[in-house]
């Protein structure tokens, strides 16, 4: 069982609340616990970490190095207050994506992204609005990360990701296949208007 | 900021940049606390660290505390040397001060454990 993770994010409104899409990424890692816990993970990172539940959640049930990276200052501080909360260790940095780290680090790379569909000009600054915002086909953000996969995860390494239908989950397979990454939807679920699916993508040995 | 975490930044993403690594660091606040410490996980991993960044990040801000400057032989089985690493990767953490990227001097502020490697638009 994974228990959720307790959370304060009073006075911390640029932070994104835990919400069903957050809730559905949960219970696609409980499900996935078997599978990590036999992988042997160094190295775990969350993009977009926000209050930092989900980050803190792997590092309950995982012996890792856990990382997490939010474009929102904020958001790093929660994460950070969030994973000491529950006891655990989370290293936050305030960067954009993965841009500021090496290659090819990370075993596990966790990213619920702003899947949003919105106009592109709402792509901008470091606020709330980055938490959903994901302009043309609520794509944009999501794709910078799909498109450099190879070089974000370590040879094992595997992502998993929240996507919305809008975004066309199997034009994004087809893609990931032709890049040699097999995909699994492994939750979905059909929440107030959005049907949402976590996929993991995993190198084609 | 954990040093495990330094040795992993880098400011290649700067427009100007061609390896941006190491950063260096400038810290007016260091705090060392106690974590568990994991031999099996030190060990794993060593191979994965670049390991002269370590030891002069660690010598930079005072904190070698006799890391040795070469990964000993047999170094799995070398319970101190994995408990001096475990000390240097995990205990140290940088609370403020900023991190210096070696090709332009750019500036990257440390603030209350957080490092801040936002770029501006004009930088990327």
């Amino acid at each position: 069982m994974l228990e959720t993770p307790r959370y304060n994010l009073k006075g911390r409104e640029e932070v994104y609340e835990p919400s069903e899409d957050t809730f559905l990424f949960l219970d696609a890692l409980e499900k996935e616990m078997p599978f990590l816990k036999n992988l042997g993970v160094e190295f775990a990172v969350e993009i977009g970490s926000g209050s930092g539940v989900v980050i803190t959640a792997l590092a309950s049930f995982l012996a890792c190095a856990c990382f997490a990276t939010d474009i929102n200052p904020e958001a790093c501080q929660a994460t950070a207050e969030t994973a000491v909360l529950n006891g655990r260790k989370v290293d936050c940095v305030n960067m954009d994506l993965l841009g500021a780290f090496r290659n090819r680090l990370f075993d596990v790379l966790l990213f619920n992204p702003p899947y949003v569909v919105t106009d592109p000009c709402e792509v901008v600054g470091n606020g709330l609005n980055r938490a959903w915002a994901g302009g043309f086909h609520g794509r944009q953000v999501t794709d910078k990360v799909l498109s450099t996969l190879d070089l974000l995860l370590s040879e094992k390494g595997v992502c998993y990701m929240v996507l919305l239908k809008e975004n066309n989950i199997q034009e994004i397979q087809r893609f990931m296949n032709e890049n040699n990454f097999k995909s699994d939807v492994i939750l979905e679920r059909k929440l107030r208007g959005e049907h949402l699916y976590v996929v993991k993508f995993s190198r084609i040995l | 900021m954990k040093l495990l975490t330094h040795n992993m930044l880098t400011s290649k993403c700067m427009k100007a940049v061609t390896v941006g690594y190491p950063l260096a660091i400038n810290a007016s606040d260091v705090r060392v606390s106690e974590v568990d410490f994991n031999p099996d996980f030190i060990a794993k991993i060593i191979p994965k660290v670049d390991w002269a960044v370590l030891w002069n990040a660690a010598e930079s801000i005072g904190q070698l505390e006799g890391l040795p400057k070469e990964i000993v032989e047999n170094y799995e089985n070398d319970q101190d040397f994995l408990k001096k690493a475990h000390h240097v990767l995990l205990e140290v953490d940088v609370i403020n001060g900023e991190l210096i990227c070696p090709e332009t001097g750019r500036k990257f502020p440390i603030n209350n454990g957080i490092p801040n490697l936002l770029l501006n638009e004009d930088e990327v």
